[in-house]
């Protein structure tokens, strides 16, 4: 069996990667795919900690329940997003997080 | 009082059914009869939230949680009903003026997210936690750019959106980690406690809270995560950005306690404490400080009203914050460690804010409506013509600031002496100045906008502001309990009266 620090080692990364990704691209949408994997980071960790923590191979299913909500509001949230960026390419014709200038100090 | 960490109850969440309920009723009349005038939608959506505040308020004045969801319920109340007058704003800015086509779910959304703040006071677990924190998130990401042909609202909304759900990613990494380390959702000290006892899982519990409070800070606006707040106020409807300031924040607040509550039980028990509740301290201490100056040193170059309120909220979080720190002088009871004190100060700061934050934005409204703009000096010479309208902002801007005889001089002073109990000497030596500092940043920049409306001549083209009947009577509401929680204290004969003197 895989032990339980390759899960969250992977997790970690993907986890890293998503948050560098959020900082550093300029394109909203790949910014919001970046936003995805950390969820999806989170999501591996649950799984994994459900197993971990189970007795006789019975898994304890709460992470796994809130691995299923979480998988829902990301769902939502890509709605929204979507939407949103429509919103935003309709009215600023680019979506390049620079063009996002009329609020600042 | 001691909470039933294992079963929650139907009739618990009855408030956010009705809530919901009625958004969804309202939702229904939207779509089904386009012609039912919407400010007829927004006065019932409002009426509504009022009433299920007024509802779950308890008389003892917010001794549980639920007396911080009644003043976010309120407080959306409030929000919405400034959404009748500024109907013809949001026509224009939706779909055109003329047209009310697309406008009525501006009304119901605030509803929901009413709903999730009242389950989110209710959650005993992490789970519930989330869940209800995301229904209050994703109405409000809608909300905030529900301008469309407005740019500063869009961009205030994809801005939100991208931080939030980075605020998000940060708070479930945290809450796989606190089930990892614990192996349950509960946020009983109980179950944290049992963690701690299994040697090497400390480390990991600390992880799993420095990304909780990630996500808790997001939605107060504290230090490292306040980025979103000058912006989203600014950009987003008026309206929106009353729900955004007292009820989100008052959401924040309740997270903040609920994760704080079982892991200060855990430190406060000596063996486990001496090691750990000093570095805890240490962590929040700098992220008082750092909101602190922030938020109200960030203020003072504003001319935008709207961006000056959002750094203001940030500054005002980070007195709310400061009130954490009392927690330390109180009695550790058989039980655990009591937090009546603390959610009775938060809740009284928030309300002495909101009773403030709610008529400033209003104002801002009326001005934008009448004179187009949202800067300072669109509120010049305010005092020649509209004398009344501006002795109203006068008072709530002195709250904000902390004058005496105003509800905002008790909640900061409240600050100041869980600050000066609670805080240990070398603490007290660097952080005291800072508030103090704040403080007094405070009193220039709240000011700014009272000088403008009483020493700036207003223009020759100038026409007094048209003040609509609801915005006034809400004004005068707040103005009036404003100054009757600030002068509460000197009918009490007794000092006691001054620190509880609610």
């Amino acid at each position: 069996m895989t032990p339980l620090a390759h899960y969250l080692i992977l997790s970690g990364l993907l986890f890293s990667i998503g948050l560098a990704g959020v900082l550093v691209r300029r394109n909203i949408l790949v910014v919001f795919m970046c936003l995805e994997m950390m969820l999806s980071a989170a999501n591996i960790s649950l799984v994994a900690f459900s197993r971990a923590q189970g007795t006789e191979g019975v898994p304890v299913y709460d992470a796994q329940v809130l691995a299923l909500f979480i998988i829902a509001v990301a769902a939502a949230e890509v709605a929204i997003g979507l939407a949103l960026i429509v919103a935003m390419f309709r009215s600023c014709r680019s979506v390049d997080s620079a063009s996002l200038n009329t609020l600042k100090d | 009082m001691i909470q039933d960490f294992a079963f929650y109850t139907w009739a618990q969440f009855a408030p956010a059914f009705v809530l919901v309920g009625i958004a969804a009723a309202l939702l229904m009349v939207d779509t089904f009869a386009p012609r039912f005038p919407k400010q007829g939608l927004a006065v019932i959506s409002a009426l509504s939230a009022i009433v299920t505040g007024l509802f779950i308020l308890p008389c003892d004045g917010g001794i549980s949680l639920t007396g911080l969801a009644a003043l976010a319920c309120i407080a959306t109340g409030a929000a919405v009903l400034l959404g009748v007058d500024y109907h013809k704003v949001t026509c224009e800015s939706v779909c055109g003026a003329g047209s009310q086509e697309g406008t009525g779910e501006f009304y119901a959304l605030p509803l929901m997210a009413a709903a999730g703040i009242f389950c989110l006071t209710q959650a005993r677990d992490i789970i519930t936690l989330f869940v209800s924190l995301e229904v209050l998130t994703l109405s409000s990401y809608v909300l905030a750019g529900y301008f469309r042909r407005n740019r500063g609202s869009v961009e205030a909304g994809v801005k939100y959106l991208v931080l939030g759900a980075l605020s998000t990613g940060l708070l479930v990494f945290g809450a796989a980690w606190y089930f990892g380390m614990t192996g349950s959702f509960s946020l009983s000290p109980a179950t944290l406690a049992d963690g701690f006892l299994i040697p090497g899982r400390i480390t990991g519990i600390l992880l799993a809270y420095v990304f909780l409070f990630a996500g808790a800070f997001f939605k107060v606006g504290a230090a490292p995560m306040h980025g979103w707040i000058p912006d989203v106020y600014q950009g987003a409807p008026t309206p929106v950005s009353i729900f955004l300031g007292v009820a989100s924040k008052a959401a924040g607040f309740c997270v903040l306690i609920l994760l704080f509550r079982p892991l200060y039980s855990v430190l406060s028990v000596p063996e486990v404490g001496s090691l750990y509740t000093g570095r805890v301290f240490c962590f929040l201490t700098i992220i008082m400080a750092a909101t602190l100056l922030i938020g109200n040193l960030g203020a003072i170059p504003q001319s935008n009203v709207k961006r000056l309120l959002g750094y203001s909220s940030i500054g005002q979080a980070g007195f709310i914050l400061l009130l954490f720190l009392g927690i330390q002088t109180f009695e550790v009871a058989e039980s655990g460690v009591e937090f009546v004190p603390l959610q009775h100060n938060v809740f009284y700061y928030l309300m002495a804010y909101g009773l403030a934050t709610v008529p400033a934005f209003y104002a801002v409204a009326l001005v934008r409506m009448s004179r187009g703009s949202e800067e300072l000096s669109a509120f010049r010479g305010l005092a020649k013509t509209n004398p009344r309208l501006a002795f109203l902002i006068t008072v709530c801007f002195a709250s904000l600031a902390g004058v005496p005889l105003t509800a905002g001089f008790i909640a900061k002073f409240r600050s100041f002496v869980a600050l000066l109990q609670g805080g240990s000497c070398s603490t007290l030596c660097w952080l005291l100045p800072i508030a103090v500092i704040c403080a007094a940043a405070g009193f220039y920049y709240y000011f700014k906008i009272i000088r403008e409306m009483y020493w700036e001549k207003p223009l020759e083209s100038d026409k007094p502001v048209t003040v609509p009947g609801i915005s006034m009577a809400v004004l005068i509401l707040c103005v009036l309990a404003l100054l009757w929680f600030g002068s509460k204290p000197l009918f009490c004969a007794s000092p006691a009266g001054l620190w509880f003197g609610f």
